[in-house]
């Protein structure tokens, strides 16, 4: 079950999920959301992942169902569709997320702008883990990774809501991994770098960054290159292939950790 | 072929049905999603899947088997799922899959789906979505009962293994009786073969089965009526289920066309086996035997299928008057792989000595190498040259005593050098040895005599019985007559007799077996490659020759060229002195009983045997493997192979070999190996029918080893040695209980009839003996029923165990022991055995002992296995240390000390007592007050009689 899946990272990891054999639902928001300053998954995309899964994958099944992970009964809807078409739900990959409304100093963020940053990229992710906990538990087994970034791990300069959030993620993704680990669940963080535009994924993340900080895209790109220490930016099958890993048995040891995909960011 | 389809071991695949049908026409998702919300259960909707491929492309085959065995869990969901699979190529799949508690067959929603809203009246009513829930729990706990049965050993599951398998197989129609009566009379055919037991149950739903009776003297055709009169009822919890669908109409409606490709039964196996045939009406069937891993393995279900199958092609061929009992479960192909499994065909690689007399061996080696030492005793030494010399000399005294070929000679002599040379000197004779144990009682010496037809034993024992015609010799005179130059005989042949060993069954008299030559020279052919046997090796003569182990270590050694070390009775007889002489000797290869080697390992925790001993070969008595850990921590297997060979007389002395690992010790594996080269084994049922690897039967051994005949017992040798279908020559019934693992190693499983009954249970003391052994601190144990003549009622198991890590003393409860590790103590031994064996599997008593007593040739001698002193029966008197005489108070401290029954007349060592027992006894006398004495003055007066007398002296004297 992978969040966010119209496109970019939750589109590429689909496309490895598939690959590996799995069966997806894969959802998305469908919708623009007032306050955020970008256009979102549209369903148009959804279904183009969805395509991309049953071409490419090895006899996957693929279900797609909009939901906003803001939306408590939204969410529910999910887990029972999954349920209902699939019996049960093995991996839970919580990629939605929004980077904007950004590019300001911490104290000039407003009330609405914080609170709809929270309540999609912390609320959102925790309410897809309270919604399929049940169902993982009584399988006693699952994996949930939790799409987190290096503002999970660091500060950046006039991101103050998205790193706090991230932060955040980092934070529920121990304290659940801590609380699921007796079930046999894993919860994990994966905390990717700067991810290009990829087109194939539709990607925009990283327009987004430099729209929010009033750059122009190449320049942008470029001071981001040049801060990665393997001089080039991530690529949203570098994050898959480390999504993949979380979500499959050969990590079947490792909970509550971050695993960072960013060419070695963080660890200047 | 197997394939993991079913990897889903949840209750709901187990309980979910499910169909596929082609939707020629009408595959319209608006319309049936429709008809779905309309008589589908509450919540149900139609998923559609654009596939993006062709309708028959693997692509396509792979999601369809994928929606196939998806469950749908009404504890999850509705219950029902309807999948509608739309192909590049216009085509269309419909997929309904229905939990039992939701819809009986998915036919049915789907057939409604279908022909909805253009035929309603067609259809069923809506399918009840909310009524399901009580009805999933019945179901869900009808499947937890079919899981709380135990897996039957005979399935070779493995335990805790989660996926499914599947085989596929065939079934041809024969005659008007329905697939459906054939396939579940040929099942249940098998079942009741495999189980021993003619009662047979087969599951048909979670919660019904047909129960019927495969055996008895019904003909073919009775059993098929009696198959096809049973109905359905309540069932018990069958391990086995058969399913057999049958063919689906094509539907046709409004604008509707479709036929059945596939309907499933179950999704995950429902029993531990699960059959299903698919009746398409057609003349060859096609089935499926799925089967849980954790209960039925893949080599089990690969049998079980092909029993299956020719027990059904026999049964539906068969005129109705055959005798069910003369049905086959193999063909002539599966009886031949059965046979190679077992060992039938391999050879050695190298023979060299079958073929060839022994003694014509051992002169070989006297020629090549004369001044090598063959055998040593006590420090004198007879090289192969000295050896042959005086056997050559024995045999000429014997000749000039009248002894031809073919005669028997007996040999009634303690294991010294001479032996040896006296043994091989009647081999040169032509003659065959009847070996005796001077040891043996008076009346079992005449008895052997007489039923041997001796005239001539040679012994040095004067208690040996004077009988009539019956001339005793010693080796001395022997060895010092000079030879009248009676000629040597002609040419001997190999399959004269070379020894006739006589062994004593469970019932009846003793019985020689007669062996000939070349059976000792395929046994040495067999195993000197493999445990690399040459003149390097020192051996030791551990076993008396009237048991056969000594055949393996006396011709072992000498017709392989090594150099036999006699070990003296005292050494024999003390583990601590026999290590030692393991050492000083730079013994090679020894061959132990599993109860001679446990204590041979308890001396070895204090000191070390040699590291030259390089084989240990275990013969004699069955293996229990798990306390060897101990032996394998400090004498690694690289260094010192242990070898577990199972072995009979009548077989000469082993058949199979299996070489021991920390593995097979940390399973406690009972694999005695696979059978020599030239041995093979076959396990039948009480019927002398072939069973299949994993089923347990009576192991018969043919090939190589086998003896042939009992002396002078035609009638017996007619029942032990039967025609071995596989090979020239006879096959011995062993009377042992085994079974083949797929790989071709037997399992030894005990003695047929060392299962007992106990108060109407069939009891196997092999297993409670398992248990003990489990318990932490347990070396040694031997367990016994106990029965007082008439008195049903006192019958009881005893179990003696000994207790490691101490000095031996036995240490009830609060007994502080003496060693260093805790050991356990006999309640806590009683107290784990309880926590596995079914209460009336528990002893009534434990009694540790020092030792377990052993018979002359190193096995348990249960015989003398002391009275326990608790829970004795009514005529139990233990001896009061308070009142009586000071021989019945001193008894009874030696009761104390023990902690068994001691009688005036038992031997303090010959008990199991040591120095520190005497310690403890000193100490326990000087407790109750009574006469203390110097500690040697026990070694004189050894029994309880014999020191009271001596006390009561002393006190006179006083």
């Amino acid at each position: 079950m992978i969040t966010g899946a119209a496109r970019g990272i939750g589109r590429a990891c689909a496309v490895a999920y598939a690959r590996a054999g799995a069966d997806l639902l894969l959802t998305d928001i469908g919708r623009d959301l007032p306050g955020v300053p970008y256009p979102l998954g549209t369903a148009d995309q959804l279904a183009h992942t969805a395509l991309l899964c049953r071409e490419q994958g090895a006899g996957s099944a693929v279900v797609t169902v909009p939901a906003d992970v803001r939306d408590t009964g939204d969410v529910g809807a999910v887990v029972e569709a999954a349920l209902d078409r699939f019996g049960r739900i093995d991996v839970l990959l919580n990629n939605a997320g929004i980077a904007a409304p950004s590019g300001k100093t911490v104290h000039d963020i407003t009330p609405d702008e914080w609170d709809l940053m929270l309540d999609v990229d912390v609320s959102g992710a925790w309410r897809m883990i309270r919604a399929v906990g049940g169902a993982m538990t009584r399988q006693r087994s699952g994996s949930i990774v939790n799409v987190a970034s290096t503002a999970g791990l660091v500060g950046y300069r006039h991101f103050a809501g998205y790193v706090t959030a991230k932060h955040a993620l980092v934070g529920l993704t121990k304290a659940a991994a801590l609380d699921l680990a007796p079930f046999g669940v894993r919860v994990n963080a994966l905390c990717p770098g700067s991810v290009r535009d990829d087109e194939a994924a539709e990607g925009r993340m990283l327009s987004e960054i430099a729209r929010s900080l009033d750059v122009p895209v190449e320049e942008h790109e470029q001071t981001f290159t040049a801060a990665q220490p393997m001089n080039r930016l991530i690529e949203p099958d570098d994050v898959a292939g480390a999504a993949l890993w979380l979500a499959s048995d050969e990590s079947r040891q490792v909970t509550g950790s971050t695993v960072t995909v960013d060419g070695g960011f963080t660890s200047r | 072929m197997t394939d993991d389809r079913f990897t889903d071991p949840s209750a709901a695949g187990r309980l979910c049905r499910a169909v596929a049908l082609r939707v020629h026409t009408g595959a319209d998702p608006e319309r049936l999603g429709r008809a779905l919300a309309l008589l589908g259960p509450a919540g149900a909707r139609l998923w559609v899947e654009d596939v993006p491929d062709g309708a028959e492309s693997p692509a396509a085959a792979l999601l369809r088997e994928r929606e196939l065995s998806r469950p749908a869990d009404p504890a999850t969901g509705p219950g029902l799922r309807a999948v509608l699979l739309r192909y590049a190529d216009g085509a269309a799949d419909l997929v309904v899959v229905a939990h039992r508690a939701v819809a009986a067959d998915p036919y049915e929603p789907a057939r409604a789906l279908l022909l909805e809203p253009a035929a309603p009246a067609a259809g069923p009513a809506p399918v009840p979505g909310s009524a399901s829930g009580g009805a999933a729990a019945g179901l869900r706990e009808q499947v937890a009962r079919l899981d709380r049965e135990p897996a039957p050993a005979w399935g070779l599951g493995e335990p805790g293994a989660t996926t499914a398998g599947a085989r596929p197989f065939t079934l041809t129609v024969h005659g008007d009786v329905p697939v459906a009566v054939t396939a579940a009379a040929a099942l249940g055919l098998v079942l009741a073969r495999c189980t021993v037991d003619p009662e047979v149950e087969l599951g048909v739903d979670p919660g019904h089965s047909l129960t019927f009776t495969a055996g008895g003297a019904a003909t073919v055709g009775e059993y098929l009526a009696r198959v096809r009169d049973t109905g359905p009822a309540p069932c018990r919890a069958p391990v086995a289920g058969l399913y057999v669908t049958e063919p689906a109409e094509v539907l046709t409606g409004e604008g509707v066309k479709a036929e059945t490709l596939s309907a499933r039964p179950f999704l995950a196996p429902l029993h531990p086996l699960s059959v299903h045939v698919a009746d398409d009406g057609s003349t060859v069937l096609s089935g499926v035997c799925h089967h849980r891993r954790s209960v039925f393995g893949d080599a089990a279900a690969e049998w079980l299928t092909g029993m299956l199958v020719t027990a059904h092609r026999a049964l539906v061929t068969a005129g109705p008057d055959t005798p069910l009992a003369d049905v086959p479960l193999f063909d002539d192909e599966q009886r031949h792989r059965l046979a190679v499994l077992g060992g039938l065909g391999r050879t050695p690689s190298a023979p060299g000595a079958a073929g060839e007399r022994i003694e014509r061996t051992v002169r070989a080696w006297a020629e090549r190498t004369p001044d090598a030492t063959a055998v040593s005793d006590e420090g004198r030494a007879l090289t192969y040259r000295q050896l042959d010399e005086r056997a050559e000399r024995i045999a000429g005294s014997l000749r000039a005593l009248g002894v031809a070929p073919a005669d028997r000679v007996g040999v009634c002599l303690d294991r010294t050098a001479d032996l040896v040379v006296v043994l091989l000197g009647v081999l040169k004779t032509g003659a065959a040895y009847v070996p005796m144990d001077p040891a043996y009682p008076a009346d079992r010496l005449a008895y052997m005599t007489e039923d041997a037809e001796l005239s001539l034993v040679v012994t040095e024992s004067e208690a040996f019985p004077s009988l009539e015609g019956v001339r005793t010799v010693s080796p001395g005179s022997l060895a010092a007559e000079v030879p009248e130059g009676t000629p040597a005989p002609g040419p001997l042949s190999a399959d004269d007799a070379a020894y006739v060993i006589y062994t004593s069954g469970s019932t009846g008299r003793p019985k020689g077996v007669v062996v000939p030559h070349r059976n000792v020279g395929a046994l040495m052919d067999a195993t000197r490659e493999d445990f690399g046997l040459g003149a390097q090796d020192v051996w030791t003569l551990f076993h008396s020759s009237a048991f056969d182990f000594s055949v393996w270590e006396i011709w072992g050694c000498l017709t392989t060229g090594g150099r036999l070390v006699v070990v003296p009775y005292w050494a024999s007889r003390d583990p601590q002195r026999f290590a030692r002489l393991l050492g000083d000797e730079r013994v090679t290869v020894l061959s132990q009983t599993p109860s001679a080697f446990a204590q041979l390992m308890e001396a070895d925790r204090a000191e070390p045997v040699a590291d030259s001993v390089r084989l240990v070969v275990f013969g004699g008595e069955p293996l229990d493997t798990r306390p060897l850990r101990s032996w394998l921590d400090r004498h690694p297997a690289s260094r010192c192979r242990l070898v577990n060979m199972f072995g009979i007389t009548e077989t000469t002395v082993h058949v199979t070999a299996q070489t021991v690992t920390r593995r097979e010790a940390l399973t406690g594996s009972r694999s005695v190996g696979h059978p020599l080269p030239g041995w093979h084994v076959s396990v039948l049922d009480p019927e002398g029918r072939e069973l299949p690897p994993g089923v347990a039967g009576e192991i018969h051994v043919g090939g190589a080893g086998v003896a042939g005949q009992y002396l002078n017992r035609p009638e017996l040798t007619a029942q032990r040695f039967v025609p071995d279908p596989h090979a020239p020559g006879p096959m011995y019934r062993s009377g042992d209980r085994g079974r083949l693992l797929p790989d071709g190693r037997l399992e030894h499983l005990g003695r047929l009839d060392n299962q007992v009954k106990l108060r109407g249970f069939r009891i196997e003391l092999d297993e409670i003996r398992a248990r003990l052994l489990d318990a932490p601190g347990v070396a040694a144990a031997a367990v016994v029923l106990r029965r007082k003549p008439g008195d049903a009622a006192g019958a009881r198991l005893d179990a003696y165990v000994v207790l490691r890590g101490g000095d031996g003393v036995p240490g009830g409860d609060g007994d502080p022991g003496g060693g260093t590790a805790a050991p356990a103590g006999t309640e806590e031994v009683r107290r784990h055995a309880a926590r596995f064996l079914p209460e009336h599997m528990v002893p009534s008593t434990v009694t540790a002992l020092p030792a377990l007593p052993l018979t002359p040739n190193g096995k348990i001698d249960t015989a003398r296995l002391p009275e326990p002193l608790t829970g004795g029966g009514p005529d139990a008197s233990p001896a009061d240390e308070e009142a009586g005489d000071l021989e019945t108070r001193l008894r009874a401290v030696w009761e104390k000390v023990f902690g068994f029954r001691v009688g005036p007349d038992d031997d303090f060592f010959a008990l199991g007592g040591n120095s520190l027992l005497a310690v403890r006894l000193l100490a326990a006398l000087r407790d109750a007050a009574m006469p203390v004495f110097p500690l040697p003055q026990l070694y004189l007066h050894r029994t309880v009689r014999a020191l009271a007398a001596f006390l009561d002296k002393a006190e006179a004297r006083a």
